[in-house]
C-alpha cells in the first residue's frame, strides 16, 4: 500500500470513550500529517473508517451509513476490544454488534484500551508508514501496565484471579483431574487486580505495548494444575498445590502436636462437602479446633495470633 | 433464649456451644440464620448446619463456627479478610476484601466457610454481630451462649476426653 494515502474518519459506535481518548493521544503523539495520514470529519471524504465501540441499536445504523459513504477501498479498522467482540458490553441489552456483524473489518487493534503506541504501531504496519526516526515515540511509558504473565512454578491454582477479574478475561475450566486457567488477551483491561490478589505472587504484569494481532476470540492457557481427590468421595475438590500451600501457611502460624497435625492433614484431604455432611467428620473437626483453642488459651494474653500474622 | 448474649453480660466472653443430646433436629436455627443473613429462607446459605443420622451412637452434630482462638481460616487467608476481632473474639469475614481464593473453605476442618458462587466471595458465621439468631430460635437449648472458659471445658469433655 505504498502509494496509498489514508484519510481517516473516526466513528464512536457506543464504547466507553477509552479508545477514543487513546486515539486522540496517538494523534498528539505522532506527526500523522508528515507521514501522509490525514484525519477528515466526513465519511464521504474518507477511505479509512476507524471504529471504536461495540455498536448498539442506535449507533449501528450510523456505522452502516458511514461505511456506505466511505470511498474505495473502504478499509475498516476496529480499535479496542468492544469493536472486536463488544468487550465489557457483551450481553448488554442495547447491543447490536460487534461492528463486523454489520460490515467487514480489515484490521483489529485489540486491547481495552490499546495504548497510543499500540494503535500507531498497528496502523504503521498496516499502511506501511515510514516510521524511521520515530522509534522514541514508541517507548514504553513509565508505570505502563501490560498483560498478566503467570509463573507456573509459583501458581497454586486457587482461582482468586478468576474470581476477581472484573472483565472476566481470566477463566477456569475444571476437567478430570486437572484445572486449567485461561486468559483472553483482548478482554483484559490492564487493571492489575489479579496481580494484587495472587496469594502466591505468581502473576506480574508485563510492560509490553505491542498490538495484539491474534484471532479476536482466542484465549490461551496460563496455568494447569492437577486436582486433589477427596479421600472419602473421590471427587476432585481443589488443586493439590493449593492444599499443600494451605497446610504450609497454617504451620507457619499455628503450632500443632504430631497427632493433631496428622488429624488436620487428614481433614484437609477430604473435600469440604464431605467434611460438612458427615457426623463423624464434624466430631473429628471439633476435636481439632477444641485442641487448638485450648492451646491458645494456655498462652499468655496478647501473645496470640495477631502478633504472629505476617503482612503481605 | 437469652437475647443479651452471655451469662456475664459481656459479649466478649460469650461463645456458642452445641449440645447434641438436647438437639431435636428441627433445623429452625438454619432457617433463622439464612433469613437474617440473606433475607430469605434459603437453608443452603445458612452459616451453620445440623446433621443427623437414624442410627449409630451420634444422632446429631452441628457444623457451626467455633470462633477459635487461633482461627485456621484467618491463618490461611492471604488477604487478611478473615480476622479475629480483638474486642469481641468473633472471627469475622469482610466480604468487600475477599479475593475468592477459597483457602478458608479448604483450611477449616469443619468447612464452616462456604463459597458463594454468585457473589464470588466466601461467607461464614458472624455471630449476628452480638445476638445470634440460631441461639435465639433454639427451643430445646441445644445451642447456647456460655462464657468462653465454660465452653472450652464443655468442648474438651465432649470432643477431647475420648482420645486423651
Amino acid at each position: 500500500m505504498g502509494a496509498f494515502d489514508p484519510r481517516i474518519f473516526r466513528l464512536d459506535a457506543s464504547g466507553c470513550n477509552g479508545c477514543d481518548v487513546e486515539l486522540v493521544e496517538m494523534t498528539a503523539l505522532v506527526p500523522l500529517a508528515k507521514l501522509g495520514v490525514s484525519l477528515v470529519d466526513q465519511p464521504a471524504d474518507a477511505n479509512v473508517l476507524v471504529v471504536t465501540g461495540g455498536a448498539n441499536f442506535k449507533s449501528r445504523p450510523e456505522l452502516e451509513a458511514a461505511y456506505k459513504a466511505l470511498q474505495a477501498p473502504k478499509i475498516v479498522v476496529a480499535v479496542g476490544s468492544c469493536a472486536a467482540t463488544m468487550g465489557i458490553f457483551k450481553g448488554g441489552y442495547a447491543m447490536a454488534g460487534p461492528p463486523d456483524a454489520a460490515l467487514s473489518v480489515n484490521l483489529y487493534i485489540q486491547g481495552c484500551p490499546p495504548g497510543p503506541q499500540a494503535i500507531f504501531r498497528a496502523l504503521a504496519h498496516a499502511f506501511e508508514l515510514p516510521t524511521a526516526g520515530l522509534e522514541h515515540l514508541l517507548e514504553v511509558p513509565a508505570a505502563h501496565r501490560g498483560h498478566p504473565q503467570v509463573d507456573q512454578a509459583k501458581c497454586i491454582g486457587c482461582a482468586a484471579c478468576v474470581n476477581v477479574c472484573p472483565a472476566q478475561a481470566i477463566t477456569l475450566e475444571d476437567r478430570t483431574g486437572e484445572r486449567e486457567i485461561r486468559f483472553t488477551h483482548q478482554d483484559c483491561i490492564f487493571c492489575a487486580t489479579c496481580q494484587d490478589v495472587c496469594p502466591s505472587q505468581a502473576i506480574s504484569l508485563d510492560t509490553q505495548v505491542a498490538p495484539w494481532f491474534g484471532a479476536k476470540d482466542a484465549s490461551q492457557s496460563i496455568s494447569r494444575q492437577p486436582l486433589a481427590q477427596c479421600l472419602a468421595c473421590g471427587g476432585a475438590y481443589a488443586p493439590s498445590e493449593q492444599v499443600r500451600w494451605s497446610v504450609k501457611k497454617i504451620a507457619e502460624t499455628i503450632a500443632m502436636d504430631a497427632n493433631v497435625q496428622a488429624q488436620f492433614e487428614r481433614s484437609i484431604a477430604l473435600c469440604p462437602a464431605c467434611r460438612r455432611s458427615s457426623l463423624s467428620e464434624a466430631r473429628h473437626a471439633k476435636a481439632i479446633l477444641t485442641w487448638v483453642t485450648r492451646e491458645a488459651s494456655r498462652r499468655p494474653a496478647n501473645g496470640g495470633v495477631e502478633s504472629k500474622r505476617s503482612g503481605r | 433464649m437469652s437475647g443479651t448474649g452471655t451469662a456475664t453480660g459481656k459479649p466478649q466472653d460469650g461463645v456458642i456451644v452445641y449440645d447434641p443430646r438436647l438437639c431435636t433436629g428441627c433445623r429452625y436455627c438454619e432457617l433463622a440464620c439464612s433469613v437474617w443473613h440473606t433475607g430469605r429462607i434459603e437453608i443452603g446459605k445458612s452459616r451453620l448446619r445440623i446433621l443427623f443420622s437414624e442410627s449409630g451412637p451420634d444422632r446429631f452434630a452441628a457444623v457451626n463456627c467455633q470462633h477459635c482462638d487461633d482461627p485456621l481460616c484467618a491463618a490461611v487467608c492471604p488477604s487478611e479478610t478473615i480476622r479475629k476481632d480483638a474486642a469481641t473474639g468473633w472471627v469475622l469475614l469482610h466480604a468487600a476484601t475477599c479475593i475468592g481464593c477459597e483457602m478458608c473453605v479448604l483450611a477449616c476442618p469443619l468447612a464452616v466457610p462456604y463459597f458463594d458462587q454468585a457473589l464470588k466471595v466466601a461467607a461464614k458465621c458472624d455471630f449476628c454481630y452480638g445476638d445470634p439468631e440460631c441461639v435465639k430460635h433454639c427451643s430445646s437449648g441445644a445451642l447456647r451462649i456460655v462464657p468462653k472458659s465454660e465452653a472450652l471445658t464443655m468442648n474438651e469433655a465432649q470432643y477431647l476426653s475420648a482420645k486423651e
